[in-house]
């Protein structure tokens, strides 16, 4: 059949004539017929193809795996085992020439003689078992965890499946059914564990509890709800001398203010930190083996209410709105910058200076289809402008001067390695900070705006790595980086030797959910930490870009980075049934963009531990709905920035927004 | 969008005759959105608009579109993600995502090979420094890549031999035409792609190359003995000889020459002309344009032709705010019959299916 004539066949895929989709009468066999292997060990897989009738046919199969990271084959059909696991390998007959059909044929991808060869790939054998006591000495009437690590015959650590440990003697110590060790009495025992028919044992001693007496002491009697009190146990022997040694346990019971069903009401934490969310007298309870103590504290209201009144509206309604930054302009008076999402490649210049009567002043269009975020230098003379969706895919920075912000002059765009679409940037001094492609941020020197040059790039070096976002503060950048979480790299801080034209890592701290979108740094002086709050972006119901509003997702994670070495996520803010965007901090105040969730201000002052808004320490919200908004009545807060005692923001449906905070509360 | 822009227009200008009803995708890559396109032979409309992708705020830019063989799924490439783009697998009935594994940096155009039924999807990677990149080659059944073969810099314009046991790219910056064993996954040949002028690619620190001819796009012949690519950067689609491996013609175009598809008796050879919003529509014998009709929209990109080869269909982009379009093209009447708007950044296309319409 020539070409032409089976094309004028080919009506469509659906009707293709059943002659040319010849049902397999063959088959593929494969020898072995299944393999298991060793990791690292080889095999090889012999392939024939046999007629229905049994006859060999000369047919040429080629073979593929299903999971190549795992178990590899190549083209003459040699296996390797590269990881455990159950694995499947393909072998199938090239259909070139077995039909005289061509690529325009279609022949539907279930047509092909396939067979599947299932490979095992046994894990390394397990070789030993270590057991591994807690530090220090074991005492009567505690408890402890436990640790068994398996390796391999490699001498890699390797899980260990089915693990069974036993005490030669419960009536000193028993293992729960949690694997934690729990000490009844003075005496020795052996600890044996088993799997995999190995073992091992270890000879341990419980010895007589020293404590005869605790007390409790407390930083302070009385707390706000939200405040961090500090609880000390003080343990003590027959002879009156403290004891340190032996671990001491803490937990409480709570008398709320009120009984109308209060939630669960309060946290505390090993190292004896409490914080209560319900005012309320509540009484902490220190134990050890017999003997315990007790302390009661007052928690009352943090009474820090206040309402957020609206002063004024540059209203945006043509287009999604997107990032903001305000400015005082070089002539004194008062600016903004918004960018637009999904639209013509505007920024809006507005004149804030009289924010109850916000003056759209100018527009600058770019090639793009999103500028979604914008910044000024701190002279006011530069705007940064990042686009995305450029009809020539380059994309890149536009520079544009706004010394005055009612004729803004686009000095020159950049692409350099900027291509992919440049989502954030960052202007420190004269020195921009733009990410690329959604995969590192680089340095540009924009000292001569007509003329930036790159002069510096910051990478991650971890497979499938992606970055949100970068702001830079006193030298360091912080970077927020999806699932490899916060990132704080020395740009000049004197931290670590870093500078723009050569950034060095510092610290970093990833959480699970793999949300990370923004970071603002918080030094708080009351207690001396450093924190970085790091807000989520989720929308696990999607995004309606049109008529109807977005349910997102997602809180604000308090990161103690006061050990550069060691960060902890100690707190969050979250809001239930709405999800987090951009942030911003001044003084002890968080300015928080939650979406749905409208504008939210928060008290982050002093220590930070548990659930801030279950706490009391919001200030105020502020939704901004809108019945002519983009979506009607859809509040969708992007970012916020106070400015001389305002809060602007701008809100994705209806564009630029002015709030003014009233203190209510006595706090 | 508005619904204006959903509105389909019809010139009027197509046979009064056709009986069949033509279905093609076309992915509009800064909407993240796929539009299934309906045409009757005169009227193009919009049957149906399907929101992509996974990071709702950000632009995925939905790239490339292939149909499987025998119909039942099509298939789409998001060229941004975290940071490697995504290959989706989407059923025909209902457009319900099925499937999806992560390829490389901005996979773009695939094909799926009638000998091995694998996908192979080049590895745009058109950011950052001109690296060498990839051909992922998935299984789309089990939607899982098994194997990635390296290619050159800026691969584009995924095409398979007719019998689909060839694979070919066009390597934009390195200036090459690359061949792929569609079953051992082995690179077998490369062909530097000159402007016939002596100018060849230059080679550049770290063995890069500064491109010169910039081949963006392969489609073998019918007849299985020759491909023709479109030289982005020098005005002309050259013709190679498979046997020889050489270019056997040139034939200079309007600017920007960036798609193109060869028709299934493979007499006309329709090329989007990126850099002069219009389509040129070649007699492949006698190397002659015998049109060139402009699109819709400033910025022309894809083209694919009904297995009929009664028409073409070409996707423009637009510029900023302006919606990407549609153009229908008479390849017996050689002008425009229809077109509708679509989304922003019109750019990958599939054909999809014929229907015969009901009396």
């Amino acid at each position: 059949m020539s070409l032409s004539a089976l094309s004028l066949l080919l009506f469509s895929p659906a009707l293709l004539p059943a002659q040319d989709v010849t049902p397999p009468a063959a088959r593929i066999v494969i020898q072995p017929p299944s393999l298991e292997l060793q990791v690292g060990e080889t095999a090889t897989l012999e392939a024939s193809v046999v007629g229905i009738d049994g006859e060999s046919l000369d047919e040429e199969v080629f073979f593929f795996s299903r999971a190549r990271r795992s178990v590899t084959i190549d083209g003459e059909g040699k296996v390797e085992a590269l990881a455990p696991g159950q694995f499947t390998i393909i072998a199938r007959t090239r259909r070139r020439g077995a039909t005289g059909e061509g690529q325009e044929g279609r022949a539907s991808l279930g047509e092909r003689l396939t067979t599947e060869v299932s490979v095992t790939v046994m894990p390394p054998p397990l070789v030993a078992l270590t057991l591994i006591a807690p530090e220090g000495r074991l005492y009567a009437g505690t408890e402890v965890e436990f640790q068994v690590q398996g390796t391999d015959d490699r001498g890699a650590e390797r899980a260990v499946a089915a693990l069974s440990i036993v005490s030669s003697d419960p009536s000193v110590a028993a293992f729960n059914s949690f694997g934690q060790l729990e000490l009844r009495k003075p005496g020795s025992f052996t600890a044996t564990a088993e799997a995999e028919g190995v073992e091992n044992s270890l000879d341990m001693q419980v010895y007589a509890n020293p404590v005869a007496s605790l007390d409790l002491l407390v930083n302070s009697d009385e707390g706000r709800t939200g405040d961090v009190l500090h609880f000390s146990p003080l343990a003590r022997d027959l002879n009156g001398s403290p004891v340190t040694e032996v671990p001491v346990t803490l937990s409480f019971t709570a008398r709320f203010d009120d009984d109308l069903g209060p939630a669960a009401s309060g946290q505390i934490e090993p190292d004896g930190r409490f914080v209560a969310e319900t005012p309320g007298i509540y009484t902490i309870i220190a134990t050890c083996g017999g003997t315990t103590a007790r302390k009661s504290v007052r928690i009352v209201p943090r009474n820090v209410g206040g309402k957020l009144k609206l002063v004024g509206r540059g209203k945006v309604y043509d287009t999604h709105t997107s990032d903001l930054w305000i400015w005082e302009g070089i002539d004194g008076r008062d600016y903004a910058v918004t960018g637009t999402w999904g639209g013509n490649g505007d920024a809006i210049f507005w004149d804030v200076t009289d924010p109850a009567n916000i003056e759209r002043i100018a527009t600058v269009n770019v090639d793009a289809r999103t500028v979604n975020d914008v910044k000024v230098t701190p002279d006011g003379r530069l705007c940064v402008l990042s686009r995305e969706g450029a009809s020539n895919r380059k994309n890149g920075v536009v520079l544009v001067d706004v010394s005055n912000p009612r004729e803004p002059e686009v000095l020159t765009s950049y692409d350099e390695a900027l291509t992919g679409g440049v989502h954030n940037v960052f202007a420190d001094g004269n020195t921009i900070y733009a990410l690329s492609a959604g995969r590192r941020y680089d340095v540009i020197d924009a000292a001569d705006p007509r003329s930036p040059r790159t002069i510096g790039s910051f990478e991650l070096d971890t497979p499938s790595h992606s970055i949100h976002d970068v702001w830079v503060e006193d030298g360091l950048a912080y970077s927020s980086n999806w699932s490899n979480g916060v990132h704080i790299v020395d740009v000049g801080a004197g931290l670590r030797g870093g500078s723009p034209t050569n950034p060095q890592p510092v610290a970093s701290y990833a959480y699970p959910s793999g949300w990370n979108h923004a970071a603002f740094p918080y030094r708080d002086k009351e207690t001396g930490r450093f924190y970085v709050v790091a807000g989520d972006e989720a929308f696990p119901f999607g995004l309606h870009t049109e008529g109807l509003p977005t349910y997102p997702r997602g809180w604000f994670h308090f990161i103690d980075f006061t050990d550069l070495d060691a960060p902890r996520e100690v707190a969050r803010y979250q809001v239930p049934e709405a999800g987090t965007h951009n942030l911003w901090i001044e003084g002890d105040v968080l300015y928080g963009a939650y979406y749905n969730g409208g504008l939210r201000v928060v008290d982050i002052s002093g220590e930070l531990m548990g659930d801030l808004y279950r706490q009391g320490r919001e200030i105020a919200f502020f939704l901004s709905a809108d019945p002519d908004g983009h979506i009607s009545n859809a509040p969708m807060v992007w970012g916020p920035q106070p400015h001389k005692g305002n809060i602007f923001f701008t809100d994705w449906n209806s564009g630029l927004w002015c709030v003014r905070l009233e203190q209510e509360g006595k706090n | 969008m508005s619904l204006a822009l959903l509105l389909s227009v019809g010139l009027g200008l197509g046979p009064a005759t056709i009986e069949q009803d033509y279905f093609v995708y076309v992915a509009a890559e800064s909407a993240d959105e796929v539009y299934v396109v309906h045409f009757d032979g005169q009227h193009a409309d919009i049957q149906s608009r399907v929101k992509v992708g996974y990071m709702p705020t950000e632009i995925e830019g939905p790239h490339g579109l292939t149909v499987e063989p025998g119909g039942e799924h099509w298939y789409l490439s998001m060229a941004h993600g975290m940071p490697y783009g995504t290959l989706y697998k989407y059923r025909t009935a209902d457009n319900r995502l099925v499937g999806k594994v992560g390829l490389g940096l901005f996979p773009a155009t695939m094909q799926i090979s009638v000998d091995t039924g694998l996908l192979y999807c080049v590895n745009f990677d058109l950011h950052g420094d001109m690296s060498p990149s990839s051909v992922s080659i998935v299984d789309p059944e089990a939607m899982v890549e098994v194997a990635r073969t390296t290619t050159g810099s800026m691969p584009h314009g995924s095409r398979l031999s007719i019998d689909g046991s060839r694979h070919y790219s066009c390597a934009m910056m390195s200036d090459e035409l690359v061949e792929i064993d569609a079953g051992t996954f082995e690179v077998l040949r490369r062909l530097h792609l000159d402007d016939g002028t002596g100018g060849i690619a230059r080679p550049r620190d770290g063995g890069h190359h500064d491109a010169v001819t910039k081949p963006t796009w392969v489609q073998p012949h019918p007849d299985g003995k020759r491909a023709f690519i479109c030289l982005n950067g020098s005005a002309q689609v050259v013709e190679v000889n498979l046997k020889d491996w050489q270019v056997s013609r040139r034939l200079p175009t309007a600017k920007a020459p960036y798609n193109l598809e060869v028709s299934p008796d493979g007499k006309k050879l329709v090329v989007t002309y990126k850099g002069a919003a219009s389509v040129g529509i070649w007699d492949v014998d006698k190397s002659v344009e015998l049109a060139r009709i402009p699109t819709t929209r400033r910025i022309t990109h894809g083209v694919v032709i009904a297995p009929d080869g009664k028409f073409a269909f070409v996707s423009s982009e637009g510029i900023g705010s302006e919606p990407g379009s549609l153009d229908v093209i008479s390849l017996s009447t050689l002008k425009r019959v229809a077109t509708v708007d679509v989304g922003l950044q019109a750019g990958g296309i599939a054909f999809w299916k014929m229907e015969k319409r009901a009396q």
